[in-house]
């Protein structure tokens, strides 16, 4: 209990949102800014990882386990994404080898 | 102290001070814990600040990221990573100078060591040419917030995030950017793509970006004063019994240990609770013998574990996430099964001509599929 009690002892919430922030906006401005498919992905789960970071301090300072759940789903749907997104992207090099996101411009039309 | 925040319960007529926490009823003092000294300037939350500091950080930052994402030479690069540390240097002074020197400072240091580590490596995630080294980056990334959620008592997702991530999703990713680099350009493997080295729109990218970090430093150093105030002791300790109730093997087994003359089982309350909870801890009440009533307060060291807390959420509380948790991984497996299926059989027919069979598919009569055949 006093492990527990102490956790937010020095530090506060807001120390850890100011650090999933940081991690969240550098991970939009690389996907914003990298052309390469596979670090756009990357770049998704570092958003991710800063969610997460955000979900465990909020529900650690409420007490309140469901934020941990929640970070297990994000764990689900990143491993989901993985898995799907990394083997279209298989596909789409076998097409045109060529990782570059602005070659697949046609895709969008 | 223990556990609140200060900033949130801070109202707009303490501008210009920093946020102190009103002195409320429901958090005793004193969670074994260093007692508060005068005021808790330090203790509580970060300082507050009204002015425009926030603002003018987060634009050093991005700055900084700007350089080292932009296509100067090496001089901008290097004055991008001087400026980007100062920045962070920066940071760390304003939101850091409430954390560190405390009374436990271990927590407060190994906080600050991981969150450089995962800033550091994150930017060196996103400016890093060469892909793979990206992937490695977001390693240190992973491994970094899962030492902060052992700080934050969360050891199961710290495990989950390691074995997962860093083992699974991150090793995926490898797979594939092997596979990419090497088919690529076999001959000149040293060669790094003109896309991985010049950035796209990085002005652009980092005036959304400063918008956004601008948005949330500035959120939270003003506080967020419709915020609830954190879980005091007594909520705790309700929520510590309502997972115990559940887990009645435990229970009984904590029970017996601290108080072996007890009748099991405990009496009911009205709701049917065995466990009770107060400010002072959890406790169970039963008959003895003689027919008196007999209480037992659990110690601190039977409470349950974070991983049972998680168990009881995901099972108890939301069982719903754990479903759609196991059909998404389904869709997932199907989805990655499909989309490899045609390959597959492409590469089966080669396999048959190559050892002089027919091919089971005749690929002309599908447009897309000749395409395919023809670049593959």
């Amino acid at each position: 209990m006093m492990l527990i009690a102490s956790a937010f002892g020095q530090l506060a919430l807001a120390h850890y949102l100011l650090l999933s922030g940081v991690l969240f906006v550098i991970g939009m401005v690389g996907f914003l800014s990298r052309r390469n498919l596979i670090v756009m992905f990357l770049c998704t789960e570092l958003m991710f990882q800063a969610a997460a970071i955000a979900f465990v301090a909020v529900g650690r300072y409420y007490y309140d386990f469901s934020g941990q759940v929640f970070v297990i789903f994000i764990l689900t749907v990143a491993a989901a994404e993985a898995a799907l997104a990394l083997a279209l992207v298989v596909l789409l090099f076998r097409r045109k080898p060529t990782l570059n996101a602005e070659d697949w411009r046609d895709l969008s039309e | 102290m223990g556990g609140q925040l200060g900033y949130p319960g801070c109202g707009p007529s303490q501008a210009g001070l920093s946020c102190q926490s009103p002195p409320s009823p429901e958090t005793p003092p004193g969670l074994g814990e260093a007692p508060e000294q005068g005021g808790g300037l330090e203790a509580l939350g970060l300082t507050r600040m009204d002015g425009i500091l926030p603002y003018i950080e987060c634009f050093a930052a991005l700055v900084a990221l700007y350089l080292l994402l932009g296509r100067g030479g090496r001089g901008a690069k290097a004055l991008g990573i001087l400026g980007g540390f100062a920045a962070l240097a920066w940071i760390y002074v304003t939101a850091g100078n409430s954390i560190v020197g405390g009374e436990g400072v271990g927590r407060e240091v190994l906080f600050l060591i991981f969150g450089a580590i995962a800033i550091s490596a994150a930017v060196r995630m996103i400016t890093h040419s060469r892909p793979v080294y990206s992937a490695i980056n977001f390693v240190f990334v992973v491994l970094s917030s899962a030492g902060l959620f052992l700080l934050l008592e969360a050891e199961f997702m710290a495990f989950a995030l390691v074995i997962v991530y860093a083992g699974a999703v991150l090793i995926t990713y490898m797979f594939v950017l092997m596979l990419a680099q090497q088919a690529s350009s076999p001959d000149k493997v040293t060669e790094v793509p003109e896309y991985d080295r010049v950035a796209r729109e990085p002005a652009a990218a980092v005036t959304v970006g400063f918008i956004f970090l601008a948005t949330i430093f500035g959120a939270i150093y003003q506080g967020i004063p419709s915020m609830p105030p954190p879980a005091g002791l007594i909520e705790r300790n309700v929520a510590r019994a309502e997972v115990l109730q559940g887990l009645p093997k435990h229970l009984r087994a904590a029970v017996e240990e601290s108080a072996p003359t007890f009748q099991w089982p405990p009496e009911l309350d009205g709701n049917k609770n065995m466990v009770h909870a107060d400010d002072q801890g959890i406790y169970v009440v039963g008959t003895t013998d003689a027919g008196s009533h007999q209480t037992v307060r659990l110690p601190k060291s039977a409470g349950p574990r974070n991983t049972q807390f998680v168990g009881w959420d995901l099972v108890a509380r939301f069982p719903a996430s754990l479903e759609i948790a196991g059909v998404i991984l389904l869709l997932a497996m199907f989805g990655a099964v499909i989309l490899a299926r045609r390959q597959i059989e492409h590469g089966e027919d080669e396999l048959r001509e190559a050892v002089g069979l027919t091919r089971i598919h005749d690929w002309d009569d599908d447009p897309s599929a000749t395409e395919e055949g023809s670049s593959a």
